[in-house]
């Protein structure tokens, strides 16, 4: 008589191929908890990416679902994050063709599932700064919210995600370009927006804790421009600490 | 992370009563409406995040209902072992939202590092149970409370199993200490598929283990009974849910509905079909 383990074993192989054996009965009803895998591993990749899905159509993101889950298959008993690696198997699958965009609409839809339920720290206000003298501000390191994600994709991602908030929503022109983005979490939802191209290498060095001057420079950020800028993060509440760089020891 | 004592909210016992499960469409209403149940049941993996609508919305609500902490991703038969990471995150939210009652299954869920994300039967056999007991004792240790384990619906039937489903219960119960959640509709629906004796299962359990009872509606598929929780619980399942109450007693009763869910009202309303079971069992007693 098998063991547990070999009969789980072989339990297993045949949820994963229908023609291997295993010794109940009747084998034939094994396709339910066949069917029930494959469908609870859809319904968590279909929760995750309702965009990717609803441009796609039903039965193309259910091929592609079967295909990422036989190279990912779960490896939790935690469904939620089944969707970890599927836009880079969208990479690795459709290439460089002509949806290759639909890699970085996964990344803004795996950036909104982690926004979900991450915490929001109180924000600070643009007042917080008057702790600090004006000559130091170049040496400040913003504390961003640890839940903003920034995007920036070769492809108008961010004006896809948005334009199919409903089902039937018209193609986007993918000739639009590149576009910049960050998804951020709310009270009660979880924000996609476009940004610039130099507020995104603003808050990417800042969320890389480089102190505002080296932040500034890597985005050619102007002094006129600061304050608007500064203006922006504070009022999003994406500020959640401010901190003196400390000065490296100096030798003799 | 905030616990809820720290607020003054004591975690409670759960009563003898009918409570309805914690679904992520009713937050609002639930919230708002506050309908009178006994208590309300939450799946514990959707709150092991530290943050975000649906654990505040279980914080609100918890204030409000006792809590029976239901978990379907242990998988406590697997003979690859538990997941000690998805372990501690159970009782991280057993920490954070101090339920009354903690229940998992009788079943396994993964094989060669591969999860199914479904409640796989096991075989009634001496060394699943053996093997079951042992990973519900060392997770109740973990946990630091009783465990109830559920009874699962199965379609399918092992050729070697040499113990009837429950006797092997009973083993487990009696190794590891835990109780049982019993799912009347889980019991109709394994008779059904597999041509056990439904009442029989009932009478051949230990009087004294069962601490909460599920009921169900299911589906017919192709001949087999599907344990869908889409529908209405039928006539049949409230009949064995008598049997149940009165050989375990009252105890506090879910009725599930976690696909097709319809309006809070209706699901209170089929809540209260169990409760004025409950209450006909109480009034038996008195």
């Amino acid at each position: 008589m098998a063991s547990l383990r070999e009969l789980q074993r072989s339990f297993a192989a045949a949820l994963r191929d229908p023609a291997v054996a295993c010794a109940v009965l009747p084998p034939a009803n094994l396709a339910i908890y066949r069917n029930n895998a494959r469908a609870a591993f859809l319904a968590a990749l279909e929760l995750t990416f309702p965009v990717v899905r609803r441009r796609v159509g039903d039965d193309y993101f259910r091929q592609l679902a079967a295909h990422f889950r036989e190279r990912a298959p779960s490896r939790s008993g935690d469904l939620h994050w089944a969707g970890r690696d599927f836009a880079a198997f969208l990479d690795d699958y459709l290439g460089d063709g002509d949806y290759a965009w639909l890699a970085d609409l996964a990344r803004i839809e795996w950036s909104r599932a982690e926004c979900s339920v991450a915490v929001a720290l109180p924000a600070l206000s643009a007042t917080a700064l008057a702790r600090f003298a004006a000559q130091d501000f170049e040496h400040l390191v913003f504390g961003l919210q640890p839940a903003l994600k920034l995007h920036s994709s070769s492809y108008p991602v961010i004006t896809v995600w948005l334009a199919n908030q409903t089902e039937n929503a018209p193609p986007v022109d993918q000739s639009l370009g590149c576009e910049f983005g960050m998804v951020l979490p709310r009270a009660d939802h979880t924000e996609v927006r476009p940004i610039n191209e130099r507020l995104f290498l603003f808050l990417s060095a800042l969320q890389s804790a480089l102190p505002l001057g080296d932040a500034m420079t890597r985005a050619a950020l102007e002094v006129e421009a600061l304050t608007g800028a500064l203006e922006f993060i504070f009022s999003e509440g994406l500020v959640s600490s401010l901190t003196l760089k400390e000065s490296p020891p100096t030798t003799s | 992370m905030t616990r809820l004592a720290t607020r003054g909210v004591p975690p409670g016992p759960i009563p003898a009563r009918a409570g309805i499960g914690l679904r992520s469409v009713h937050h609002d209403a639930l919230l708002e409406e506050r309908p009178d149940v006994g208590f309300i049941e939450a799946h514990t993996e959707n709150y092991f995040h530290d943050g975000g609508a649906a654990v505040r919305a279980l914080e609100r609500a918890r204030s409000n209902y006792p809590l029976s902490l239901h978990g379907v991703g242990l998988g406590l038969g697997s003979a690859d072992g538990v997941d000690r990471a998805h372990l501690e995150r159970v009782r991280a939210a057993i920490r954070r939202f101090e339920p009354a009652l903690v229940s998992e299954h009788a079943c396994w869920g993964h094989a060669g590092g591969e999860y199914f994300n479904d409640l796989l039967p096991l075989p009634a056999t001496e060394e699943a149970a053996r093997l079951l007991a042992q990973q519900v004792s060392e997770a109740q240790d973990f946990l630091g409370v009783q465990l109830l384990i559920e009874n699962v619906s199965a379609y399918v039937a092992f050729e070697h199993a040499t113990l009837s489903e429950w006797e092997f219960l009973g083993d487990v119960v009696a190794r590891s200490g835990c109780a049982l959640l019993l799912d009347v509709n889980n019991i109709f629906v394994s008779a059904q598929n597999l041509g056990l004796d439904a009442h029989a299962y009932i009478s051949g359990l230990p009087p004294a283990c069962v601490r909460e009872i599920h009921v169900a509606g299911h589906e017919r598929n192709a001949g087999v009974l599907i344990d869908s929780h889409g529908t209405q619980v039928c006539d049949e399942v409230w009949e064995l849910y008598r049997l149940a109450i009165a050989r375990f007693g009252p105890q506090p009763t879910l009725v599930e509905w976690d696909n097709n869910i319809p309006a809070l009202a209706t699901l209170v309303a089929e809540s209260r079909r169990a409760q004025i079971l409950l209450d006909q069992r109480h009034g038996l007693a008195a």
